[in-house]
């Protein structure tokens, strides 16, 4: 089946996405897009409501038969169903629930947080026009608040306090376990790809945590992740961030 | 806590209890996909407005104090979404996940914005109207130590927000707004197929159910058999399954017994 991803730097899901993608062996032609430009707002696809609508913000988009797909882990989902390599996930029913269960606390809880840190230290930039044609109003209003430079300290420190209650999860659930999931995973990859670049930008998370430090250099080494990273054009892909998933309005 | 058994057609080696509120949100998507599988479990009801979800035997089951938790003999499973796909992959019975992988994306992707964008905005007009109101004229000093016992710090927040009013005019009008976006994309989907997410009634459908099943009572300008006849349909479709009526039968509050709403004939079209 012909299939076209569009994707930015290899960081957050763009990187979930195409290390994805490699580990399954899936057959793709991959274009590159600049998501920190507000790129993806001009692909042909970017109105359509399961593009505009996609809670993750400015992610990755795979083009399969005429459908546009969205939001990372479950494109992953989707790569794991059809593609030939070795399964992203556990056989198990429970296993399974694990998988779902920690990626959602992830993209719930740590890539809104990941994403407004990334994008207070790397700001992407989209020019007014662009900024125009976003589709829902209210990614439009974080692309806007972030072009004006305003960041709230109160956001700020939470999405510190995101951070380290992420990485504590992580240093716990890797005790005994070289893999988040036992083998290497979807939650490996989703995991990885929105904290890379928080060990510069949060790096208290990161002290004293060496299962944590030895699983994301196991993770980063993988062949999968090494083959999505290898298409850095920057150099330096934990630094590239655009605008993430809203942080919970409330409860 | 009280509690139930409800037999139903499939034995299991380990036996399944549901701790949940009304057939409502996110209580009701595991206690529905039970019930569609033919899953006999054990109901023990928490009232929410009671905060039994916050009492430390409860507590003992799921710390965090959020409600759906299931119990599978030693396995202990939260959040809402992900416990129906367990539902689904371990037990027999009806298939509640279409065959298609992309099928399979488009279901999870209407579930996470449904639990993540749109349910946050319906839930917060419901914790306005109906749960604030239900507890706020309770003792006063009752109240605030309830709140002090919540573990999660955002639960805490939105509590303390429902039970005092303080839900600000700007955060409930961009509610408004996100419902009555949610309610078009809704119509434009249903348009489509006879189901949400894909050909075949799925856990999309279970999902959304819960989330909009009063919505031609609660938001008639917005939802009603001129407007949104496919929103209609579907939902009198979901309401017709014997698994939906005998769910929306276990609830207690007048919060659930909207869901009549849906035995009123179709008088529209819808296709």
């Amino acid at each position: 089946m012909r299939m076209t991803l569009y994707h930015g730097e290899p960081n957050g899901p763009s990187l979930t996405v195409l290390a994805t993608l490699f580990a399954k062996e899936v057959q793709a032609e991959l274009v590159r897009i600049d998501l920190e430009s507000g790129q993806r707002h001009t692909l042909p696809c970017a109105q359509e409501p399961l593009v505009a609508m996609s809670v993750e913000g400015e992610g990755a988009v795979l083009v399969v038969a005429g459908e546009a797909m969205t939001d990372s882990v479950f494109i992953a989902c989707y790569l794991d169903d059809v593609g030939p390599g070795a399964a992203l996930r556990p056989a198990d029913p429970y296993g399974r629930w694990e998988t779902m269960h920690w990626c959602r606390q992830m993209t719930e809880r740590t890539a809104p947080a990941a994403a407004y840190l990334g994008c207070w230290a790397h700001p992407p930039k989209a020019d007014a026009a662009l900024l125009e044609r976003i589709g829902s109003v209210d990614l439009r209003a974080r692309w806007q608040q972030i072009a004006a430079g305003k960041f709230s300290a109160d956001h700020l420190t939470d999405s510190r306090t995101k951070i380290h209650q992420a990485t504590e999860k992580i240093e716990a659930r890797l005790d005994g376990r070289q893999w988040l999931m036992g083998r290497f995973s979807i939650a490996d990859i989703e995991t990885y790809a929105w904290l890379a670049g928080m060990v510069r930008l949060v790096p208290a998370a990161f002290a004293a945590k060496p299962r944590t430090t030895a699983w994301l250099g196991r993770v980063r080494t993988s062949p999968a992740v090494a083959q999505a990273l290898a298409l850095s054009r920057t150099g330096d892909p934990a630094a590239s961030w655009s605008v993430g998933p809203e942080i919970n309005r409330w409860g | 806590m009280l509690c139930n058994t409800y037999k139903m057609t499939v034995g299991l080696m380990h036996s399944v209890t549901l701790y949940h509120w009304e057939p409502n949100a996110n209580s009701g998507k595991p206690m529905l996909a039970l019930m569609e599988k033919g899953v006999a479990f054990e109901s023990h009801y928490l009232d929410l407005l009671k905060f039994d979800q916050h009492q430390p035997d409860y507590l003992a089951i799921n710390p965090q104090g959020t409600i759906p938790a299931m119990v599978h003999g030693e396995r202990v499973l939260t959040e809402s979404t992900a416990i129906m796909e367990y539902v689904n992959e371990e037990f027999r019975g009806p298939r509640l996940m279409p065959e298609d992988p992309r099928d399979r994306w488009r279901v999870r992707w209407w579930m996470k914005f449904m639990d993540q964008w749109l349910g946050p905005s319906f839930s917060m007009i419901g914790w306005k109207v109906f749960v604030g109101p239900a507890v706020s004229s309770r003792d006063p000093g009752e109240l605030q130590a309830a709140i002090a016992r919540i573990p999660l710090p955002e639960r805490r927040v939105a509590w303390r927000k429902a039970i005092y009013g303080e839900f600000g005019e700007e955060e409930l009008k961009e509610s408004q707004r996100r419902v009555a976006l949610g309610i078009r994309m809704l119509e434009q989907e249903l348009a489509k197929r006879p189901w949400l997410a894909s050909n075949q009634y799925s856990l999309a459908d279970i999902n959304g159910f819960n989330l909009a099943y009063a919505l031609p009572l609660s938001q008639p300008a917005l939802s009603n058999d001129e407007l949104t006849p496919n929103i209609l349909r579907w939902l009198r479709a979901i309401y017709a399954r014997p698994a939906a009526k005998a769910c929306w039968a276990l609830g207690r509050t007048n919060l659930v017994k909207r869901v009549t709403i849906l035995e009123q004939p179709h008088s529209g079209g819808g296709g």
